[in-house]
């Protein structure tokens, strides 16, 4: 007589033998172990992303470019401006660290500052094998690890402006949260503000500040710097400019602030991971 | 079954992906792009039948994973509509080219759903105007992937004809 889940027959000598689950006992397996999947930490599922990514970085490389040549078709090489903004950011950075010192040496703070959000800092390079920038999730797979010093908080720099931080890590492998990613939050500040402001991600590569009273002065094009964070920060960083200022649907009180990023995201081949102090 | 055809198949399609190529053919501001996964999963539900198709549900919904942000939600809902799908073509043949088109366009519809659903609950963060991505990727999807069945058949070695 057949089980209910296996194929069971008697065969040559008597002996009991089992044939193939059936199609119901193995839906029930798969559904099992989905739910183990989803509920496992996400330190041993990213296992399998990572070596994953790993195993087929090569393929994964050249396809992420096919979607940038598609659209950049028509429009002119865009080396020279990619310099041009790398430099941009630089400066900004250096002129937001100035006014800072400025503003350290008019208070008289009497501790020794050091200048440079960099100085002292050592950057782990690592190349970009693949990115998430549609929709909520904005993320990026780099080929760097746990094995490479990076850790998660580690804040991950492309055209000397910050793009992210690393959320999680495997041996080899690491993945940076975007900070337009919707689940991404963190403070920064807006020009020469010296007013913290919760900058929250909003998917499509855009973040949003809100609870801005409309009585501070900002306007589109203002740059955005991310605030400074002890162990993986010393100083303010741009992050991104301001892409529209205007008076919030809900709330005419306040602004709702769109940020785009200082560097193209879509372009980014190859990163720096900020290791303070090491 | 021609298991190391099929994931040979799936492994192209999982790298495709995740590679981003879709993203060449995306439509419109929201960045509609068409989920071949999906069209495989479909293909697999539609020609192929018990523990056959379940397994290749399940593995399909897998591979989704791996290129997603989190893995479970795909593997639970891929494997959950493909085999219900596979069950359901034993009384509704789904031949033809828009029937094809009509059941990639729900599964995908239901896929995309449940797996943001899934999502939300493990803290994935979900997107402001997910109702209109989900309906264009279903609508592009279920308009690309009839056309992708032939080429499929001839790599798996099965008859089409219904």
């Amino acid at each position: 007589m057949a089980g209910k889940h296996t194929s069971r027959w008697i065969g040559r000598g008597g002996r009991t033998r089992f044939g193939p689950p059936s199609a119901r006992m193995l839906f029930t397996w798969f559904m099992l172990v989905g739910f183990i999947f989803l509920l496992a930490p996400q330190s041993f599922t990213n296992r399998f992303q990572f070596a994953f990514a790993r195993i087929f970085r090569w393929p994964l490389s050249i396809g992420r470019g096919i979607p940038l040549l598609v659209r950049a078709r028509g429009r002119p090489a865009n080396g020279a401006g990619e310099s041009r903004r790398r430099y941009q950011n630089y400066i900004a950075n250096l002129e937001e660290q100035l006014r800072r010192q400025q503003k350290r040496v008019e208070q008289l703070s009497g501790l020794r500052n050091r200048f440079g959000a960099l100085e002292g800092a050592g950057l782990v390079p690592a190349d970009v094998i693949k990115h998430t920038l549609s929709g909520p999730t904005n993320e990026m797979l780099i080929n760097r690890g746990g094995a490479d010093g990076v850790v998660q908080g580690m804040f991950v720099l492309a055209d000397n402006g910050i793009i992210g931080t690393i959320c999680s890590v495997g041996a080899r492998t690491g993945r940076v949260k975007l900070f337009t990613d919707a689940a991404f939050a963190m403070p920064v500040r807006v020009g020469g503000s010296d007013v913290d402001m919760l900058m929250q991600g909003a998917g499509n590569g855009r973040a949003k500040i809100k609870l801005v009273p409309v009585s501070r002065r900002i306007a589109a094009g203002d740059a955005v710097f991310a605030k400074e964070k002890p162990g993986f920060l010393d100083a303010p960083m741009i992050i991104g400019k301001i892409e529209r200022c205007r008076p919030d649907d809900d709330s005419a009180s306040v602004w709702d602030i769109t940020v785009r990023p200082v560097c193209d995201m879509e372009g980014v081949g190859s990163v720096a991971v900020i290791v303070m102090n090491p | 079954m021609r298991w190391i055809r099929f994931a040979v198949l799936v492994v192209f399609a999982a790298v495709l992906q995740a590679a981003g190529l879709p993203d060449a053919i995306a439509l419109t501001r929201l960045n509609v792009r068409p989920d071949l996964l999906l069209i495989l999963l479909v293909f697999f539900a539609v020609y192929y039948d018990g523990n056959e198709a379940v397994i290749c549900s399940f593995t399909i919904g897998f591979a989704a994973d791996l290129t997603g942000p989190a893995m479970g939600p795909g593997i639970i809902s891929f494997g959950l509509f493909g085999t219900a799908l596979a069950y359901l073509n034993r009384v509704i043949a789904i031949g033809r080219i828009p029937q094809q088109a009509a059941a990639i366009f729900v599964t995908s519809f239901l896929v995309g759903l449940t797996v943001a659903l899934l999502g939300f609950l493990t803290g994935q963060p979900a997107a402001a105007n997910m109702y209109a991505v989900l309906l264009g990727t279903s609508i592009y999807t279920a308009g690309l992937g009839p056309f992708l069945f032939p080429p499929l058949a001839w790599w798996m070695h099965v008859q089409q004809a219904h």
